[in-house]
């Protein structure tokens, strides 16, 4: 199903918008089993993009597709187009390192390598650039600067990352991510496990990145997602049912399914 | 469809009710004004002034609800918009209630005797009108009518246009003879009432629009150019 797009003038902005990410005819697969039907839509650049919908409507399956992360189990195969700026990712000639310094991802699970905080940062820098310790240090404190982390961290870089709290190893993942420095980030369920504080700054932290970044996000809390996101796609047993501004998705949904769903109708 | 959360449609469903009580209690209490303006009815206008305060009561319990509601359930889309949608409603209701109660404290002032009995068929035919929108606006929205309530919107320019003609006849009873300027200035308020109740029910048809269809009606209704008759400012 083509996703219905308002005619006003807020959308008719964000259509001039560059798209980041622009997903074309895309299907999923698990074996069998279709998880994502004829999905198309565009991520406009450095803006917040929500994917909700219930357990099983294919959000996390779309998001996984962004960064071909799903390829690292077997069975499992997409067909279709994905552009980042431009450039189909799913092409097989993809350098899938390179896509993933490009395109960053943070789980629902805080998942902190059981090293340092340092270490935790310095070491998917490692893996793509040589730098000098001294640009290693900046780099580890801007990146933790970014993720509001530094002051909380910035007496302790060398105990072991999963010390912290839960929101502060969730903001740790994500002074990792940014380190490497990705164009676009992916967030899944990022502050699920979180409390209501640890959430509040996970939040704040999105409305900050996305100036300099592309950012999506699937979460299950509807307020979370009316909160941080400036579009927001609704999907529906692997199809994609309404895409359109948040605050229209939130307050005078098209469609039907959105309506009940974003109620508490059904799911 | 019910919502998952039964207790989720009986808060909305309590908030609706109110807003229907209220419509009910504006209706009979702008009827019951009129009709005691009209009949020198003192009994019936003090009925109308202790209306008031069961009209304002039901206002705040309204209010307390709707922000319960929105405070508990955080309501979206259709939800969210029926639940602000009722706030604002209730409000138009209740200074309704507050214009009818200013009728209704008029009557001793204008008075048996003093009042020009031609008048009252103009007010009455006015208060008329007032009467079917008040009434109406609340049945098209429970019936979730959003064509009839666009139209009921723009019958409020009869009311205006009403407005105008009473004006100018009270104008010329009070050029007419010097001794009616009491009660016909009395009167002047009262029908400046009716016309501010078809305004405020003019509103609730406006919110009780985008309640239903999540768009608003365009910013102005057709008006009728009345300036050319020397109309009273609004």
């Amino acid at each position: 199903m083509k996703p219905m797009l308002s005619t006003d003038l807020n959308v008719a902005e964000t259509a001039v918008e560059k798209a980041k990410i622009e997903v074309k005819n895309l299907n999923f697969y698990y074996g069998q089993s279709k998880a994502l039907k004829d999905i198309n839509l565009s991520l406009p650049e450095r803006s917040v993009t929500a994917f909700i919908g219930p357990s099983g409507c294919g959000k996390s399956t779309l998001l996984r597709v962004l960064n071909r992360i799903y390829e690292l189990y077997p069975k499992q195969s997409a067909e279709g187009q994905v552009l980042l700026d431009g450039k189909n990712i799913l092409d097989r000639s993809q350098d899938l390192n390179l896509l993933r310094t490009k395109i960053g991802m943070v789980f629902q699970k805080p998942t902190p390598f059981p090293m340092s905080i340092y270490e935790n940062i310095a070491f998917g820098v490692r893996l793509y650039e040589k730098i000098s310790k001294a640009e290693m240090d900046n780099r580890v404190e801007q990146a933790l600067k970014r993720a509001a982390l530094w002051n909380e961290v910035k007496d302790k870089l060398n105990a072991s990352g999963q010390s912290l709290s839960g929101g502060q190893q969730q903001r740790l993942c994500i002074a990792r991510t940014v380190a490497v420095k990705p164009e676009v980030i992916l967030l899944d369920e990022p502050a699920s496990a979180l409390d209501p504080l640890s959430t509040a700054k996970i939040e704040e932290l999105i409305d900050e990145l996305q100036a300099d970044y592309t950012i999506v996000i699937v979460t299950h809390n509807m307020q979370q997602a009316a909160r941080v996101s400036r579009q927001t796609a609704f999907m529906y047993l692997g199809e994609l049912v309404e895409f359109d501004r948040t605050e229209k998705i939130f307050t005078s949904p098209r469609e039907k399914r959105t309506q009940d769903y974003i109620t508490g109708r059904f799911g | 469809m019910a919502h998952t959360v039964a207790s989720f449609d009986e808060d909305l469903r309590q908030i609706s009710q109110l807003i229907r009580d209220m419509g009910d209690l504006a209706g009979s209490m702008v009827g019951a004004s009129t009709k005691a303006l009209l009949n020198s009815d003192n009994a019936l206008a003090q009925r109308v002034v202790s209306d008031d305060a069961i009209m304002d009561a039901r206002q705040r319990e309204l209010d307390d609800r709707a922000i319960t509601l929105i405070a508990k359930r955080q309501p979206m889309a259709d939800d969210l918009r029926s639940v602000v949608g009722a706030i604002r409603m209730a409000g138009d209701l209740e200074r309704i209630g507050d214009l009818a109660k200013n009728i209704a404290k008029r009557v001793g002032s204008v008075g048996v005797s003093a009042a020009p009995r031609d008048l009252s068929h103009s007010i009455d035919s006015m208060a008329q009108l007032v009467l079917i929108q008040v009434q109406g606006v609340i049945e098209e929205y429970a019936a979730g009518d959003a064509t009839a309530l666009a139209k009921l919107r723009n019958d409020d320019e009869r009311i205006d246009v009403k407005y105008t003609s009473v004006f100018r006849e009270l104008l010329t009873y009070m050029m007419e003879d010097p001794r009616n300027i009491t009660a016909c200035t009395h009167l002047l308020f009262c029908a400046k009432n009716l016309e501010r109740i078809g305004d405020h029910v003019t509103n609730i048809a406006e919110n009780a629009y985008y309640v239903l269809t999540g768009t608003q009606l365009p910013a102005n209704r057709p008006k009728q150019d009345e300036t050319a008759m020397s109309a009273p400012a609004a």
